[in-house]
């Protein structure tokens, strides 16, 4: 009795340490590059992500092969003259929303916040700071969020020939529907 | 001019005309239609992952960048971004799949719980087996 006793205890604390986590292995992340030459776009709909809504630790992990572009060229050059996909499979993020308590997980909205963390791509880490949104919805939380690199701050060579096709600053959107754990 | 001269420069004006071609077609090629193409791999779901699960490293140096022929059962549905769907594939894991997308909107031949069998481009492993540029093969279609 007391076995089971222990075991209902240990049950109610994952349930609740579990239902302060969302995940989703369906997030978006797309990249938009736009020069008077081409625009250029790759799409990622395989993102993984978790966000703890108890402390605001956020996570993305994103395979660099999961990339789609609308010409078959475009994502071979991608994956094999930028990325180096082969050697660098992955891109990660993990950071923190700052301002959590603006946030009320239990009212629906849309509520403004600010992510700072590590942004790795190409295996060079930079400290980076955001600003987005996270939508309380019925049954979920969704995340959004608009910002810009520089191809350069993570050692992407981009030969002087075609460097007039890539924009200076790639526009990154990130779209999340998370669903608790 | 002489014959030898017009022929020379005829020779190069369908070498250079051969060549921008050549080049216009390489830059818009399409990602391939997967249902016009052999898989190298003919396999279920639960086998798929249950490869990269057991060893990722060698399941990756195998499986990212082939085709892979996959079946097994609907577990998820979902709409992607910039018209693109997402469908998980059931595996002995229930924390883990194979998730599979599919550059249409159209979801009218997914329906959770039934079986499917997918051709997709594996890209590797994160919490599930990610194949990319799906087509369904045969099922509920």
């Amino acid at each position: 009795m007391k076995r089971l006793t222990l075991i209902l205890i240990l049950f109610t604390v994952f349930l609740a340490a579990s239902a302060q986590k969302y995940i989703t292995k369906n997030g978006y992340i797309g990249f938009f590059s736009h020069t008077p030459m081409e625009d250029i776009k790759g799409d990622n709909n395989q993102v993984a992500s978790i966000l703890d809504i108890s402390t605001g630790d956020i996570v993305f992990q994103v395979l660099i092969k999961s990339f789609h572009f609308d010409r078959a060229l475009l994502e071979e050059h991608f994956n094999e003259n930028y990325m180096e996909s082969d050697k660098i499979p992955k891109s990660s993020f993990k950071g923190k929303i700052t301002n959590l308590s603006f946030v009320d997980f239990k009212k629906n909205g849309i509520y403004e916040v600010t992510v700072e963390g590590d942004l790795t791509i190409h295996n060079v880490t930079n400290k980076i700071s955001i600003k987005g949104t996270i939508e309380v919805v019925t049954g979920g939380i969704n995340a959004n969020s608009k910002f810009n690199i520089v191809p350069e701050d993570y050692k992407i060579n981009i030969p002087d020939l075609v460097r007039g096709k890539i924009a200076q600053n790639l526009e990154v959107t990130v779209s999340m529907k998370y669903s608790s754990m | 001019m002489k014959t030898p001269v017009k022929i020379a420069l005829a020779v190069v004006l369908l070498i250079a005309i051969a060549g921008i071609g050549g080049a216009l077609y390489l830059y818009n090629l399409k990602p391939q239609d997967l249902n016009k193409v052999k898989p190298h791999f003919v396999m279920t779901s639960a086998d798929l992952q249950k490869a990269f699960e057991t060893d990722e490293s060698a399941s990756s140096a195998k499986y990212i960048n082939k085709i892979i022929e996959v079946t097994g059962e609907i577990a998820s549905v979902k709409q992607g971004e910039k018209n693109f769907i997402n469908i998980s594939l059931r595996t002995s894991n229930d924390l883990s799949s194979v998730n599979c997308t599919f550059p249409s909107s159209d979801t009218t031949f997914f329906k959770t719980g039934s079986l499917i069998t997918v051709r997709g481009i594996c890209s590797g492993f994160l919490m599930d087996v990610l194949l990319k540029n799906c087509a369904i093969v045969e099922g509920t279609k």
